[in-house]
């Protein structure tokens, strides 16, 4: 591992999860066809591999690399999920632009830019059962923290926490919102894309 | 069973698309590396305020249909029931741009709402100007304390037609969305449904419905409603959807109103026009004229049995720009 986040590192990262989707599709569209449209599995799929398409075309300023991979994923779908993955991508670009590295430390930070623009997007807050619990959770464990190695368990850790946490908790949004009792039991499919990413990426470290 | 005249499922909204722009090049022009955005002929309209839409497909003719003059310059249509993509959109309104700036109005959907913004954004950085709308006419979809929550439905068709005939007049682009926002907080619908649709590409019906029951207030894609119950009379259901459209926006003895009976799909005019009748005499009991009548298909989804009622309260300049002419193959006036 490098002493910083680079390109290469979010290449590395985007290498673990491309093939981790694929695996995964089919309990994804499953979970996600309980209460929606049961395409989640498709959707991140399809993101993912159209990212890896990209990787040799990332530029080295991590800004334009952020860039280049929300602008893949908004080319490629129209789901709610990736405009808001594609959202926090755009907010790490514009806070990285210009630079080459980033230290491990300011992961933490970056994502909570991303939470934070991903929420106004999405009009939904944390606690809502989404993604950006999952997101906010993996953000808290990594403040301040150096190690790559040592993050990406904790990463892992946190991710698997807020399914835990949220599971028996009603939705409050989204579409799972109108069927907020249904949703009762049931894991958050965004928040189950996220553990299967940490998963990917502790596992390869 | 799926019972659909068609090919592939995936193949459904582009074979529908090209069938469209073909049986009507005066009207409709493909643009877009993927040809899901569909534009005037002779788009952009150099000097004129642009108009935006899009959605998912299956609501014909909402929303494509609604491009032509008077109405809408571009619009981004997704597969049936999905919303399109952030690039497409954005290019959509890189079509309808001509110079003056352009209005997005669309309907206040969560995926929709987020593309929408998304691309705007983006537009940002081109230098493009747009002014946005949403449109949340569906009063069944929250009560009046979250109506910026509700959905937008067949009133939508009402923000079309009026913003398109002020930017055909030659307004600003404030002046154009000030006119879509007044038609819109005027205009309130209700729906009911009796049969459900089927997503090509899912292959199954979006919900389940007995075959003697009726759903007042249910959402264009199977959101639930507002009461489930056995079918009633045309009388009966009129009499509850108004008492939900006025309950949230009373009329006075002496208002005018656009009245729009709207077929979800597979009913009938005839069945549109008993809804009507009934609609003009409890209106004509509370001294309300329907200065603009419209009775038809004009926000559908798919081969839904059901529909949905649209008041609109007039003020001059709203009935005025509902009465100016507009041209698309689904509407002329």
């Amino acid at each position: 591992m490098a002493n910083k986040l680079t390109v290469n590192s979010l290449r590395w990262a985007i290498q673990q999860i491309a093939p981790q989707m694929e695996v995964s599709a089919e309990e994804l569209n499953a979970l996600d066809g309980q209460l929606g449209d049961g395409d989640l599995g498709v959707t991140v799929v399809n993101g993912s591999k159209a990212i890896l398409g990209k990787i040799a075309l990332l530029p080295d300023d991590l800004g334009g690399s952020f860039l280049k991979c929300a602008q893949t994923l908004m080319t490629e779908g129209g789901s709610s999920f990736g405009t808001l993955l594609a959202t926090g991508m755009m907010s790490i670009a514009k806070t990285c632009k210009g630079n080459l590295s980033v230290s491990w430390a300011e992961i933490s930070v970056l994502m909570g830019g991303a939470i934070e623009a991903m929420a106004r997007r999405g009009r939904s807050n944390l606690g809502d059962k989404t993604v950006l619990d999952a997101l906010e959770a993996i953000r808290a464990a990594l403040e301040g923290e150096q190690d790559p190695r040592v993050m990406t368990e904790l990463a892992d850790r946190a991710a698997a926490e807020a399914l835990d946490r949220f599971r028996y908790l009603p939705a409050k949004q989204g579409r799972a919102r109108i069927f907020s009792e249904k949703s009762v039991g049931l894991d958050d499919p965004g928040q189950l894309v996220i553990k299967r990413i940490t998963e990917a990426l502790r596992e390869a470290k | 069973m799926m019972k659909k005249v068609m090919n592939a499922p995936q193949a459904y909204v582009d074979e529908m698309l090209s069938g469209l722009c073909g049986a009507h090049p005066e009207y409709y022009r493909q643009f877009g590396l993927q040809n899901r955005v569909i534009g005037r002929p002779n788009a952009p309209i150099e000097g004129k305020v642009g108009i935006v839409t899009g959605g998912g497909s299956g609501h014909l003719p909402v929303f494509t249909g609604y491009v032509g003059e008077g109405l809408l310059d571009a619009c981004a249509i997704g597969n049936v029931f999905a919303s399109p993509t952030v690039d497409q959109i954005a290019e959509a309104i890189r079509v309808a741009n001509g110079g003056k700036g352009v209005l997005l109005l669309y309907g206040n959907y969560g995926g929709d709402v987020m593309n929408f913004e998304m691309a705007a954004e983006m537009l940002e950085l081109e230098d493009i100007l747009t002014q946005t709308v949403v449109v949340a006419d569906d009063v069944a979809s929250a009560p009046p304390e979250d109506s910026q929550k509700r959905r937008g439905v067949a009133g939508m068709v009402l923000g079309f037609k009026t913003a398109g005939a002020k930017a055909a007049q030659g307004a600003r682009l404030a002046e154009v969305a000030a006119v879509a926002q007044k038609t819109l907080d005027a205009t309130r619908t209700m729906g009911v449904a009796l049969t459900p649709c089927t997503v090509p590409e899912a292959g199954n019906p979006t919900f389940e419905i007995g075959d003697d029951e009726m759903e007042i207030g249910m959402g264009i894609h199977g959101e639930p409603g507002v009461r489930r119950g056995p079918l009633t009379t045309a009388a009966d259901i009129t009499r509850e959807i108004l008492e939900g459209i006025l309950g949230d926006q009373p009329l006075a003895n002496g208002d005018k109103v656009c009245a729009m009976i709207n077929s979800l799909g597979a009913t009938p005019p005839e069945e549109l026009y008993i809804v009507y009748g009934h609609v003009a005499s409890k209106l004509k009991d509370l001294g309300v004229e329907i200065a603009v009548p419209l009775v038809g298909r004009y926000a559908t989804s798919m081969e839904m049995a059901g529909l949905s009622i649209s008041i609109c309260k007039l003020d001059d300049e709203i009935q005025s720009l509902l009465e100016a002419s507009c041209d698309c193959a689904f509407w002329k006036v």
